[in-house]
């Protein structure tokens, strides 16, 4: 199963870990209590999640500095990229950036790779040289989060007039 | 126009001027500018069903130095508002816009408080003629614009209104 | 076909494919460099109609986001529609009653065939051909005519809810769609007789713009893109979900990874799309459109959740990242039109400019589903 040995390779990147499911999701039962501890910042590491809810299999959470290595390795099992996107975790002073894959054949395995940098200085590398398809991904980041992707080989605005200077998508963005 | 003292004798040219309206306005010339999804219904009424060569306007036309009439179909854009000011300026006189859709009357659903991306209607920076509400309007909606626009431009009318009759 | 050996480095020029073309379906920009008609380097400008939905998506509650999908891609709006109730339906654990979901699929089945007629014709009209856009917008007036009377829109329908469908249909519908189905086939054959076996429209198509798998997958290209290059994926098939394991139908796929087989996967999904139709209404059980509880305020539970579906234009996806608040904290809209347009700057080097025109007419372009 293309799932599972994708999972084992990913596992190689924490080493002494165990993928678990986080202990921050809530049962159905609690979404109305507001007045819990926040959860714990995540660690990370490699979790499996219940595709009939979340609709992926593999969540892992890198460092920037593992992140080429995470895309090699589903690029060699024959993965495509589906998007690249950001969030802005303002209360953690946070961004974080998730790529998103999934498979052609039938062995249907969604992964996501997460990882989060800082805020202020928000620097992850290119993985444009592995997927070709994330040069526009990345650039569309880049315009709504102010995310630099180094070693992008055009990071000039996508969708935003060429002399952009704002990044929408934060939550501090005033029009 | 007031009144002119217009000797009697040579040349008369309010029978000319009519008949010229009576042209320009059979045969608008549109430009083929469709932004949005206001384009498809502006394609679907050049198509077999509604009909808009009926009116004289089908011959859509690529270029602006070739068109009398803009139908401004979609939001308009910050990064999209230049080029669409060449295109007017590129138009001969004389020349009308239409302003179709609600997005090109005043933004449209794209119109909230903090937006960062639209112009809030064609409006701003173009002589609008005639407006059509929807979202998008109707082919018969229009219709009645291209109509509303030929009674503008010369005072002939196609047909009587039947609440003033 | 190879660009001749450049003669002077300094022999380039470069042409703007202006974001006011007829051929580019929307505004979209391309500036090329050209060495007379062939194609050195292609650089694509998009962002002319950027709406901002996903910020939108972050300032309006689930309800009120209903509205925006129809208006990304408005050629084939409920199958985006659908990816966003289905989205929230399973993170809110809302239950959808089985007569929703048929309905559901028999109007995002009826949908694509009305965006593949949008499509065949506005491509045809691009290789010159003008009468099939005739012919073709008057077989999609019928469809938009039983979607009308049941949606009340022709064009960006609303008509989904969390948890069923606004409004039930009735025997009207169920009897126009199915004298629609033989109109509908009577009329594939008049188009195969009258373009697909034209032998000027094969011609303009066979051996143009060949993609490879290897393409495709490094930029994340799927449905028709995809299915003429030989991958077999469709998120019907190979991630189901709704009522669509129910149905028997087969997805095309084409080997010869040019601008034809292109033209042949879609064409040959209309077919497959009416006998999603026809099965759809024979099985089509009674009872609500509506569940019996359901949430008064849509508020999934903290975490993100992802839904894909096939629309016409290819697999679409929406992440939602939720803090448990009325409002999503993100709203990813993952268009298969931008990961389809991005494989055209690359490929159409050494093109003839025509051929590139032929090349971005198959590829299915919506521009606001680009921008969004």
């Amino acid at each position: 199963m293309i799932c599972e040995q994708t999972k084992r390779a990913l596992q190689r990147l924490f080493p002494g870990s165990v993928p678990a499911e986080p202990a921050v999701e809530t049962s159905s039962g609690d979404q109305d209590k507001k007045d819990k501890a926040p959860p714990a910042p995540r660690q990370n590491g490699l979790v499996t999640r219940d595709y009939a809810v979340h609709g992926y299999h593999l969540d892992a959470q890198v460092a920037p500095g593992q992140l080429i290595e995470a895309v090699t390795i589903l690029d060699e099992a024959e993965f495509f990229l589906e998007s690249i996107t950001g969030v802005d975790w303002i209360k953690e002073n946070q961004l974080e950036v998730i790529y998103d894959f999934s498979r052609y054949d039938f062995e249907v395995c969604r992964v996501v790779i997460r990882t989060r940098i800082d805020r202020t200085a928000p620097e992850v590398p290119t993985i444009t040289g592995i997927y070709w398809g994330a040069n526009w991904h990345e650039r569309e980041t880049h315009d709504f989060f102010g995310i630099k992707f180094t070693g992008h080989p055009h990071l000039i605005p996508l969708l935003l007039p060429e002399d952009a200077d704002f990044h929408p998508l934060l939550k501090d963005f005033k029009a | 126009m007031g009144t002119q003292n217009i000797p009697s004798s040579v040349v008369q040219f309010a029978l000319a001027d009519k008949l010229i309206g009576i042209g320009r306005a059979n045969s608008l010339w549109p430009l083929t500018f469709g932004i949005a999804c206001c384009a498809i219904e502006m394609m679907a009424t050049g198509c077999a069903r509604f009909d808009m060569s009926r009116f004289g306007a089908e011959v859509f036309r690529p270029s602006a130095r070739q068109s009398d009439l803009m139908i401004v179909a979609g939001t308009i854009t910050k990064k999209m508002m230049p080029g669409i000011k060449t295109l007017y300026d590129q138009m001969p006189e004389p020349k009308w816009v239409m302003a179709l859709g609600n997005c090109a009357i005043s933004g449209g659903p794209f119109a909230f408080e903090g937006q960062y991306s639209i112009i809030l209607g064609a409006d701003q920076f173009l002589p609008v003629d005639v407006y059509i509400p929807g979202c998008p309007p109707r082919p018969e909606a229009l219709l009645q614009g291209i109509i509303e626009l030929e009674h503008l431009i010369s005072d002939w009318k196609r047909w009587k209104n039947p609440e003033a009759a | 076909m190879n660009a001749p050996i450049l003669l002077q480095p300094d022999e380039t020029f470069i042409l703007n494919v202006g974001p006011q073309h007829p051929a580019t379906h929307g505004v979209l920009r391309v500036k090329m460099e050209m060495n007379g008609e062939y194609i050195v380097n292609a650089e694509t400008v998009v962002g002319y109609i950027h709406r901002m939905h996903e910020k939108m998506g972050e300032i309006k509650s689930y309800p009120q986001f209903l509205m925006n999908l129809s208006r990304m891609d408005y050629l084939g709006a409920l199958g985006y529609s659908h990816c966003h109730v289905l989205l929230v339906e399973k993170a809110s654990g809302i239950v959808v009653p089985e007569r929703a979901e048929y309905i559901r699929a028999i109007t995002v089945e009826l949908n694509r065939i009305a965006s593949h007629l949008f499509w065949f014709g506005a491509f045809v009209m691009d290789l010159g051909g003008f009468s099939p856009l005739m012919y073709a917008l008057q077989d999609r007036e019928h469809i938009l005519d039983m979607l009308e009377a049941v949606t009340g829109s022709r064009l960006t329908y609303c008509y989904y809810r969390f948890g069923g469908l606004c409004n039930d249909v009735d025997d009207e519908f169920i009897s126009a769609a199915r004298r629609f189905i033989p109109r509908m086939r009577k009329s594939l054959k008049k188009y195969r007789a009258l373009v697909t076996g034209n032998i000027i429209f094969r011609k303009r198509l066979e051996g143009i713009a060949p993609l490879t798998k290897e393409m495709c997958r490094k930029y994340g290209a799927s449905s028709a893109v995809a299915r003429g290059s030989g991958i077999n994926f469709d998120v019907r098939k190979n991630e189901p979900y709704s009522v669509y394991p129910e149905f028997d139908f087969d997805v095309p796929v084409y080997h010869e990874c040019d601008s034809l087989a292109r033209y042949m996967v879609r064409m040959d999904e209309i077919e497959q799309s009416l006998r999603i139709v026809e099965q759809g209404l024979d099985k089509l059980p009674g009872g609500p459109i509506m569940p019996e509880k359901k949430p008064k305020l849509i508020k999934p539970p903290a975490g993100d959740y992802y839904q894909a579906v096939e629309t016409a234009r290819g697999s679409f996806g929406i992440r939602l990242v939720s803090d448990g608040g009325k409002n999503p904290y993100r709203l990813k809209l993952r268009s298969p039109t931008y990961s389809n347009m991005h494989l055209f700057d690359e490929a159409c080097r050494g093109m003839m400019i025509m051929d590139a025109l032929a090349f971005m007419g198959s590829l299915d372009l919506v521009i606001p589903e680009i921008d969004r």
